[in-house]
């Protein structure tokens, strides 16, 4: 595609020189200017503005005082490690799950027996659904004397628990997730030519023995593409947490304080908002190591693959 | 890159095309090659399949049995918490408590909406979610659109480090930015209005920006050539032949704005806690937190928040999962 847009450009500056080019720039800067315009006000320039309170003590009603790296500083002691390990426990425990369970629901649909497509829908619905909202349906699955428990005659509080509130999160994010993330795979999946698989087969290879070393290595790309997506955002996650717990994540004894959460009720409940910067500038940077660590392995694993 | 995908996202027809169009791992190049010289042309002629096929019948019919059985159980599980709450919705608290959230209800009672409408004004959420997200789709989607063109299409200086500026924001958490954006958009007077809760999503977003480009890239540039030397400007263009080729990308990306922009709470929470601007996830977390023990008045306000979308969803389903796959390859 680079090749046909370099002789397109080559016969129009021949033709007409110079004037087109500058319209074009024109229509460019006419085109870009909303989208541009969003990006730096509300993107880059409350980024450097997070960046700059980080260093200051300011509670939004009287003026921001200069504060150095005391909030740094107070991380440790604002709970924030015990956030970020919440936050990691929690990816732990919902991104393998999510990723299992997504590409065996996947297998099963491929097969394409009748009925699938319809199967399919329901796995998707609850992504559709305002994660706050399902955060308080689960809320009242999950109650001491919810459908869960009058299910199962027990009278367990799940979500009050500090053994089970995380991992029963985590698996009602994977319940929300799960369908949508094996869509990816089933599009995968079905990139995957018989051909190979007949192959497969003729020599003898058992389903096991195909999915471990035919169908997985040709699907890496997309298990990549799903686990740095899935990854970022389960770093993010707020509003299932926010509705599941009612409104207080942080109970019980902390294991449900996720860092989003945390620096959501330090700006805004604790009006402390130069710490609550502090720990947003931290968030950014995980982040973004994230996202180059993933995308380093993943754009050298691609390239890989794609060499035929 | 983007040929290949356009490919793989049709499914079985590339197969046929061969390894210049598949993604090939290592062991399994050099198998596809082997068959497709000799074995694939023999064994589709003789109508046989290898194994597979010695198998059986009843070995078929019970895998397929065992599929079907988790396929149903794991979309039970699924569906089950979301049909238990609608039916919770439509009984009242003291048939709650008799015939407990399992049972049908005895009639389907809309008191608990009637209360929702009546008491609680659940009118007002409803609309003003309605028009911030008209709004903001909307403004997305023209500014996305636009700029997509741009990035695809048009040859300016410093686009390759602009392009990838915008796909860098992408990683900044939202919790990030609405610390400034809350003080700033407060300095302006804008809390507890309709500019402040549009303001800082109504111009574009780089999501949908990288997603369009990637599509409108796949239009052939002979295609634009001819449209240029006809005398058609940027404009025309990309209103004629960019955006009537990549409809269904449109329609997905439409949808996925729309439920994203219903959904969103923590933005309206913070810039936009009064009653009279309150979206529908505000307002019912809010009813949450009052009636916790209501949970027949709170299905309902759940399932008044949810059901539209998954409405919408179902109508959309066909390019949702079509272009879902195309762009998961990428």
């Amino acid at each position: 595609m680079p090749h046909t847009s370099n002789n397109r450009a080559n016969r129009h500056t021949e033709r007409t020189g110079h004037t087109r080019h500058t319209r074009e720039r024109l229509a460019a800067a006419a085109m870009l200017a909303p989208s541009a315009i969003g990006v730096v006000a509300f993107m880059l320039a409350p980024l450097l503005a997070v960046a700059a309170l980080s260093f200051t003590n300011w509670n939004l009603l009287t003026p921001p005082t200069w504060a150095g790296l005391a909030n740094y500083a107070s991380l440790a002691s604002a709970g924030f490690g015990r956030s970020l390990l919440v936050t990691l426990a929690f990816s732990a425990i919902a991104i393998p799950l999510a990723i299992a369970a997504g590409l065996g629901i996947a297998l099963l649909l491929k097969r394409g027996l009748p009925g699938s497509r319809l199967l399919q829908l329901f796995y998707v619905l609850p992504w559709i659904a305002a994660p706050l909202a399902l955060g308080v349906v689960w809320q009242w699955v999950l109650a001491p004397s919810g459908l869960l428990n009058q299910a199962t005659g027990a009278s367990y509080p799940w979500l009050a628990s500090e053994w089970t509130a995380l991992p029963v999160i985590a698996f009602v994010y994977v319940w929300q997730n799960v369908g949508y993330i094996s869509l990816f795979f089933l599009a995968a999946l079905r990139a995957v030519p018989r051909s190979v698989l007949e192959a497969a087969a003729l020599d003898g290879a058992g389903p096991i023995r195909t999915f471990f070393s035919i169908t997985l290595p040709l699907i890496r790309p997309t298990m990549f593409f799903v686990s740095v997506t899935s990854l970022i955002a389960s770093l993010q996650v707020f509003d299932l947490v926010y509705g599941l717990t009612g409104g207080h994540p942080g109970y019980p004894g902390g294991t449900t304080d996720v860092v989003t959460a945390r620096i959501y009720s330090e700006a805004f409940v604790g009006l402390n908002i130069g710490r609550a910067s502090a720990m947003a500038v931290v968030l950014t940077l995980l982040i973004v190591l994230v996202t180059a660590a993933q995308q380093r392995y993943f754009r050298s694993r691609l390239t890989y693959e794609l060499e035929v | 890159m983007a040929d290949f995908s356009s490919t793989l996202g049709r499914g079985r027809e590339v197969a046929p095309e061969g390894s210049a169009g598949t993604p090939s791992g290592l062991g399994s190049g050099v198998a596809n090659r082997g068959l497709r010289a000799s074995a694939a042309g023999s064994v589709r002629g003789v109508g046989g399949r290898g194994r597979a096929r010695v198998r059986g019948a009843h070995g078929q019919f019970w895998s397929a049995l065992l599929t079907y059985l988790v396929l149903i159980a794991g979309a039970a599980l699924t569906l089950a918490p979301l049909i238990f709450s609608l039916l919770t919705s439509l009984k009242t608290e003291r048939e709650l408590a008799l015939s407990g959230p399992a049972a049908l209800p005895a009639s389907a009672d809309l008191s608990n909406y009637a209360t929702l409408f009546t008491d609680h004004q659940f009118i007002v959420p409803i609309a003003v979610t309605a028009q911030v997200v008209a709004v903001v789709t909307l403004g997305q989607m023209v500014a996305s659109v636009l700029a997509a063109y741009a990035f695809a299409w048009l040859r300016f200086p410093g686009r390759e480090a602009l392009f990838w500026l915008y796909i860098a924001t992408m990683m900044i958490p939202a919790v990030v930015t609405m610390i400034p954006l809350f003080s700033g958009l407060s300095a302006l007077g804008w809390r507890n209005t309709f500019a402040g809760l549009v303001a800082p999503l109504v111009l574009g977003s780089p999501y949908a920006i990288f997603l369009l480009r990637e599509n409108f890239r796949r239009v052939p540039a002979e295609v634009l050539d001819a449209a240029k030397l006809d005398g058609a400007g940027p404009l025309r263009t990309l209103w004629s032949i960019v955006l009537q080729m990549n409809r269904p990308i449109l329609a997905t990306l439409f949808l996925i704005t729309v439920v994203s922009q219903w959904n969103n709470f923590m933005w309206p929470s913070v810039i936009a806690p009064a009653r009279e601007w309150n979206v529908m996830t505000v307002a019912t977390m809010g009813l949450q937190q009052q009636y916790s023990s209501n949970w027949t008045l709170v299905m309902a306000a759940t399932t008044l928040s949810i059901l539209p979308l998954i409405a919408l969803f179902l109508l959309f389903n066909k390019q949702i999962v079509r272009s879902i796959g195309i762009s998961a390859v990428r």
